[in-house]
């Protein structure tokens, strides 16, 4: 009979602290693996994953140009630059810069109209991933 | 033909942990039937198996679903839309469930209440109606179809994060609705309510709900109008 009471409550939307008391157990369906995600979702957490480890390169990057504002310090950091993974992890952050900033452009684009159709989503998307690879290909040759 | 099922099974009353469980279904060979009428036949089956269904016609809204990782409405997709060689359906994401693939909406009607989703006019009463011309009613197009289903909601990153505070596709679209429509004349205060770093700010784009929406509307769209509206105010 309580807990009748209780799901009636609920189900009237009267209470929050009602619908708090059935909600505890409940469990959620969250598990991102089973979920299916457009081109535009695939897009939209690379710009996130670029910019948080863009955001953790920069200590790295302000170490590096504060070394190098004398010219032993300058001679000192292309020294190291010429190293094989300090190639590829300059290499690493320009890429990501590149996408990233490929990708903020099209979000100033949608704030400014363009591309919010589903089609439009789609293709801005899918140009941005294709850019950012080839700018990624790109600064491996002047790399390299 | 056979048809393999897997399916989101929790008994708030038996089960500690939801589980999936598996169903087999003959299908005659050449044909082609509704998610919903899936259902319904393996319903026939086990007894047991829950969710919500009215209409059956893409119309109530009620029979929302992930199906293969794609939330839609269970009566207006066909089996031969979902690739594979098992067709997976589980209750919508980011929401309480109740019981199988019947989930608890009181977050998502929570911010459709918030953005006041009726007509509101401050005017003297009309002597018969509110007048609208056929330019302005066009306005509505798009927004007022919404049949309240949460498959966009329920498949935004950002609502999942943060459902109480993100008004969400849906809800938003419905903001929208009220905010175009030229009998209404709360625009401001309705803009006020959503000028804050959440309600309207934590839409990134994404368009899973425009993927998703069973009704092919936009909510990224009409997202995109409320900024631009915001925007403008605050200039």
């Amino acid at each position: 009979m309580n807990l009748l009471k209780i799901r009636n409550h609920h189900f009237l939307f009267h209470n929050r602290e009602d619908i708090d008391i059935v909600n505890k157990n409940r469990p959620v369906n969250l598990n991102l693996a089973t979920i299916k995600f457009p081109v535009t979702s695939i897009s939209s957490i690379l710009h996130r994953i670029t910019g948080v480890l863009l955001f953790l390169s920069i200590p790295l990057c302000l170490w590096a140009l504060q070394l190098s504002l004398t010219p032993a310090g300058f001679a000192e950091v292309k020294s190291v630059m010429s190293g094989g993974i300090v190639k590829f992890i300059s290499w690493a952050i320009l890429s990501m810069l590149a996408y990233h900033i490929i990708a903020g452009l099209r979000h100033l684009m949608m704030d400014a109209g363009i591309g919010e159709t589903l089609e439009g989503g789609r293709f801005g998307a899918y140009s941005v991933i294709v850019l950012g690879v080839v700018s990624a290909a790109l600064l491996g040759v002047w790399i390299w | 033909m056979k048809m393999k099922f897997s399916i989101y099974r929790y008994n708030p009353d038996t089960d500690k942990k939801p589980r999936m469980q598996d169903y087999e279904l003959e299908i005659e060979e050449g044909s082609d039937m509704m998610v919903l009428d899936a259902l319904l036949a393996l319903k026939d089956q086990d007894p047991t198996l829950s969710f919500r269904r009215s209409c059956r016609e893409g119309v109530c809204g009620s029979d929302g679903v992930n199906m293969n990782g794609k939330n839609g409405l269970a009566c207006i997709t066909p089996l031969s839309d979902l690739k594979g060689s098992k067709v997976v359906i589980r209750p919508l994401p980011g929401l309480p469930v109740i019981r199988d693939l019947v989930v608890d909406m009181a977050q998502f009607y929570r911010q459709y209440e918030k953005v006041r989703p009726y007509l509101i006019n401050n005017d003297e009463p009309p002597a018969r109606e509110h007048l609208q011309s056929p330019k302005d009613r066009a306005k509505l197009d798009g927004l007022y179809e919404c049949i309240l289903c949460a498959c966009c909601s329920t498949s935004c990153p950002s609502f999942w994060w943060n459902p109480d505070k993100f008004v969400g596709p849906s809800g938003l679209l419905q903001a929208y609705r009220f905010l175009i429509d030229s009998r209404d004349t709360e625009t401001q205060s309705r803009l006020a309510d959503l000028d804050d770093a959440y309600s309207v700010f934590r839409c990134r784009g994404i368009m899973n709900c425009v993927d998703v929406c069973p009704k092919g509307l936009n909510p990224t769209q009409a997202i995109g109008h409320i900024r631009s509206m915001l925007l403008q105010q605050g200039v």
